[in-house]
């Protein structure tokens, strides 16, 4: 997943190396506060527009602190950025932002900065720099001291950042301090960068569901892709995609059949996932759909024709899975509609065509020569159906 | 002329940086199916070894592999084509590599995903420009019965065949998903269209050569009539397509799909499969994308269906398909160990005719092994050229007997000369090749103490023995082995032969209970032996027992093998293939796990 979120804490620390006075709190870890002075506190886990919902506090005492954070750790936050305040003027708060694009890394630039910048686009200056003549140049027209907009340059580079956002950034008498940084680092740069960052600066999508957790697991301990997100947890139909393109082409049918509320999940396994990785994969998508209060209910088996990923290989592991549940789920009268195409598709179709049908589960097996959204409308009709 | 003309003109070899066995054997699949005499991929850069094995059609053959470019590039002449299937770290260096040392080729895939971004950019700013190179990520490049780069179009014998990719047509196939690219090049050919090129652009943000510049091809090539494309939500690359139809830069029908209003059910927005799958303005969803295309004019099928329906309106010329069955393609096995040819002697040479001695028996080497195995000078001629002969005959029998096997694994496990060789002759016994030694003596106490052959069979029978020299697997009563025929003639040469006539005595009995128990090559070369050396050497039937007691019958066999088990090795080394495992189907049966 090339672009992720890092936190603030590791952005600045970044920027501003050892001179950096912040503070990074996670809540299941003790407290390492100074005695005495005014903070700033927010919540640093990449959550959006924090000065609106009331994520972030200003000048508040070591007491103050404590309070805020034991608070949000209530609301289910558990990452935290304390950092002593540093005194302004508003006048002197400027957006500054960097991109990676095609053409090198894209500068937008506004002298007034805040928390609005958005509103006004016309405001916003626009740089392309390819060398360092472009970043004197930037210097020149922005009036952000050169030295400091060639380190944030270089950091970018050096630690292969592809979005950073320094809103507001303090430009007064010649001294710059970002207040408010957010950045993108492009994760498969994680060799390259030497520790300067690393997995645990890498803010994680809040999980609402134990299943899509064991799938965020699972990923990360396999050379194959697994994404699971949970939709509608009373779904009808519930999806075993394969492919990252073919997956999104079936979840669209649905969707456009006006089905998209009955989808109780979406995801994919791609990239020759093993017997067994499959299994753990299929089993937390079976998990959900039994769990699931619809009364009828559908299990989509689908993907494009596969490059790669061998059909009879994975079919055995989602065997495994239905296998386990084989009884539960025909006594709930789930159909299982398929189709699916690639290596040893033949194999996989027949295995699992066998299988469904002796457990009783089979609603429809369709290969390579059927339309990859056959199974998806044959699910739909059958859920559909009073 | 674009790179796709010249590929189509015969440009097509191909460099493969790294090895992946799928991808490198769907790629001599569709050279084999599109009637190439042999594959396009001139060899690959890969560890320490000399060469990977392949089908190329139903035969075997071996694509050398290059321990680093600058050796590929002294081996391998008028490369055209990069595939780079290293990983993603290595995607940058490797790739500067190959365009540094072959700056006349046309182009590439990167197959990797999880390039860097900064990499991809700097890959942009050197090479995006001169070359066509699809990736990072996607499946690659495909000009039907020219070029198959990568994995696109499939690994799948039975999918390269339903696809069509033998046959050239007039629809071009851009998309950004790999995967999507089959289930695109599959639908054309179902819609009775054939593709004229199809690209993956990869679902990486930079993709080396753009969405814009494969327009461009398209555009430029004469073949194209129409364009098939498939996008996605995130990115902005269809405002490209857009602005590109607008401006008329393109001007052939172009038939869409985008997908992604999936998007619309989830709260926040989702990142999908593909790395730039994640929506970040407003412009960047599937419906703002498939509103701007059909306003410029594109076909964007609502649903998928509706867009395959749009496909069999596409202009296409005639063609017509070449027709292979690809069932006795797929019906190939593979070797395991060597690629030798089995060696049966169909024919054996002819040593002596008419009672007339053809081997000339004068090799000095032959005779200096003889006397040093002797300890006395040789007197006959008959005896060298017999020695000569068994040398012969028994250099080699093929890469299937246990020796050679072990020989040849020792030598794949990375071993030296003298080790692998001991491995294979550590195998010479009882039950290979050590026959001729136990032979020599049942031959010389059968006639030394005047045993009736029926009774020797009878109490081997009784014993449930074997009686060694007697026996083959093959050849049997009515189908003689060639070497135990013609060296029989060797019997003609001597006054007497009572060892070879005991021999053919047992053989009489034993034939008449199983037409398989023959005098073998053992057999006879340890009665022919006897006979020679008593006649024609004037040894005791006392210093033949000495002989027999220090086991140098078997000298015979381990003499010449050596050199065939030697001959083993050194082919290994050549090849290379790296350490030997034998395949799990050799093994076990797996269990099933369903009942």
């Amino acid at each position: 997943m090339p672009r992720v979120k890092i936190t603030e804490y590791r952005a600045k620390k970044l920027l501003l190396g050892e001179s950096y006075r912040g503070i990074s709190v996670k809540a299941d870890e003790p407290m390492k506060l100074p005695k005495s002075g005014r903070f700033v506190a927010k919540v640093d886990q990449g959550v959006k527009k924090r000065m609106k919902k009331g994520l972030v506090l200003l000048n508040q005492s070591v007491q103050g602190i404590r309070r805020a954070l034991s608070r949000w750790n209530r609301k289910g936050f558990s990452r935290f950025l304390v950092e002593p305040l540093v005194k302004h003027n508003e006048k002197d708060e400027q957006y500054l932002s960097l991109e990676r694009v095609r053409e090198g890394i894209r500068l937008l630039h506004a002298k007034a900065g805040g928390v609005d910048i958005e509103s006004r686009p016309e405001a916003i200056v626009n740089f392309i720099i390819k060398s360092d003549s472009d970043i004197k140049t930037a210097a020149r027209k922005t009036k952000i001291p050169e030295n400091f907009l060639s380190r944030v340059l270089d950091v970018f580079e050096k630690d292969f950042l592809a979005f950073l956002e320094i809103n507001p950034l303090v430009v007064a008498g010649g001294k710059v301090y970002p207040l408010d940084a957010a950045a993108l680092i492009d994760n498969a740069g994680i060799f390259f960068v030497k520790g300067d960052w690393s997995e645990d600066d890498i803010v994680s999508r809040a999980r609402s569901y134990p299943a899509e957790k064991h799938i965020d697991d699972l990923a990360k301990t396999s050379a194959a892709s697994f994404k699971l997100t949970v939709l509608n947890p009373n779904g009808s139909l519930f999806f075993l995609l394969s492919g990252g393109g073919g997956s999104i082409v079936i979840a669209d049918e649905a969707e456009l059949r006006g089905a998209g509320k009955e989808i109780g999940n979406y995801g994919e396994y791609s990239g020759g996932p093993t017997r067994e990785e499959t299994y753990l994969y299929a089993k937390e998508v079976i998990g959900l759909l039994l769990k699931s209060k619809a009364k009828r209910k559908a299990l989509v088996i689908a993907g494009g024709v596969a490059n790669f990923t061998d059909i009879r290989e994975t079919f055995l592991g989602i065997i495994d899975a239905l296998a386990e549940s084989a009884d539960v789920l025909s006594k709930a009268r789930v159909k299982v509609f398929v189709r699916r195409g690639g290596p040893n598709e033949r194999e996989g179709l027949e295995l699992m065509k066998a299988f469904l049908k002796k457990e009783k589960l089979l609603g429809a097996v369709y290969g390579s020569d059927a339309v990859i959204t056959k199974a998806v409308d044959d699910a739909i009709n059958f859920v559909k159906r009073k | 002329m674009t790179m796709i003309e010249y590929a189509r003109k015969g440009g097509t070899k191909i460099l493969a940086l790294g090895s992946h066995r799928p991808i490198i054997q769907s790629v001599l699949d569709f050279d084999f199916l599109s009637g190439k005499s042999s594959p396009s991929i001139v060899g690959l850069i890969a560890g320490n070894r000399k060469a990977e094995k392949y089908f190329f059609g139903q035969n075997e053959v071996l694509i050398p592999c290059y321990r680093d470019i600058n050796e590929a590039q002294a081996a391998a002449k008028k490369v055209a084509w990069m595939l780079n299937l290293q990983s993603g770290r290595r995607a940058l260096e490797s790739t500067v590599g190959f365009f540094e040392t072959f700056p006349q080729a046309l182009g590439g895939h990167i197959f990797a995903e999880n390039v860097p971004e900064k990499h991809a950019t700097e890959l942009i700013r050197h090479f995006s420009q001169k070359y066509f190179i699809a990736g990072p990520s996607g499946v690659g490049l495909l000009i039907p019965s020219a070029l198959k780069l990568g994995a696109i179009g499939g690994v799948d014998l039975r999918q390269i065949s339903a696809s069509k990719l033998s046959t050239p047509g007039s629809v071009a196939v851009i998309s950004t998903s790999g995967g999507m690219t089959n289930e695109l090049i599959r639908a054309v050919a179902d819609a009775g269209k054939r593709i004229s090129f199809a690209a993956a652009i990869g679902g990486d943000r930079f993709p080396i050569t753009s969405l814009t510049e494969m327009l461009a091809f398209a555009q430029a090539d004469k073949n194209t009539k129409a364009l098939v494309y498939f996008g996605e939500l995130g990115g902005v690359d269809e405002c490209e397509i857009v602005e590109m139809l607008k401006s008329k830069k393109f001007t052939k029908p172009i038939v869409a799909y985008i997908a992604g209003v999936i998007d619309e059910a989830f709260d926040e927005h989702m990142q999908f499969g593909h790395a730039k799958a994640l929506v970040a303005s407003k412009d960047e969803s599937a419906r703002a994308k498939r509103d701007a295309l059909r306003s410029a004019g594109a076909i964007v099928g609502e649903t998928f269906p509706e867009f395959l329906k749009a496909l069999v309106k596409l202009p296409e010329k005639a063609f017509s398909d070449k027709e292979i069955n690809i069932e006795k393609i797929m019906s190939r096995e593979k070797s395991i160990l060597s690629t030798r040819e089995i060696i049966d002697f169909e024919r054996a040479p002819v040593f002596v005719r008419g009672k007339k001695l053809l081997a000339k028996g004068d090799g000095v080497f032959v005779k200096t092994i003889l006397e040093a195995l002797l300890g006395r000078p040789v007197k006959s001629k008959i005896t060298s050229a017999f020695a000569e002969a068994v040398f012969t005959l028994l250099v080699d029998h093929g890469g299937h007997v246990s020796g050679a096997v072990n020989t040849m694994i020792t030598a794949r496990a990375g071993k030296d000369l003298v080790s692998s060789l001991a491995a294979g002759l550590l195998t010479v016994g009882p039950r290979f090749g050590g026959a001729v030694n136990a032979a020599a003596r049942v031959w010389l106490e059968g006639v030394a103490n005047k045993i009736k052959s029926a009774e020797l069979v009878e109490s081997k029978a009784k014993a449930g023995e074997l009686i060694p020299g007697i026996g083959h697997l093959k050849y049997r009563v009515g189908l003689p082995d060639p070497r135990v025929k013609e060296l029989s003639e060797f019997a003609a040469l001597l006054k007497e032969h009572r060892y070879y006539d005991f021999a053919r005595e047992i053989e009489k009995i034993t034939t008449r209970k199983n037409g398989k128990l023959i005098l073998n090559i053992d057999g006879a070369i340890a009665a022919l032996f006897l006979d020679i050396l008593r006649e024609c050497e004037r040894f005791s039937e006392n210093e033949l027992r000495e002989l027999i007691d220090a086991e140098l019958f078997n000298a015979f066999f381990v003499i010449p093998r050596s050199v065939g088990f030697i001959a083993h090795f050194i082919e290994q080394k050549k090849n290379d293939e790296g350490l030997f495992r034998l395949p799990d189907e050799l093994l076990f049966v797996r269990k099933k796990k369903i009942k």
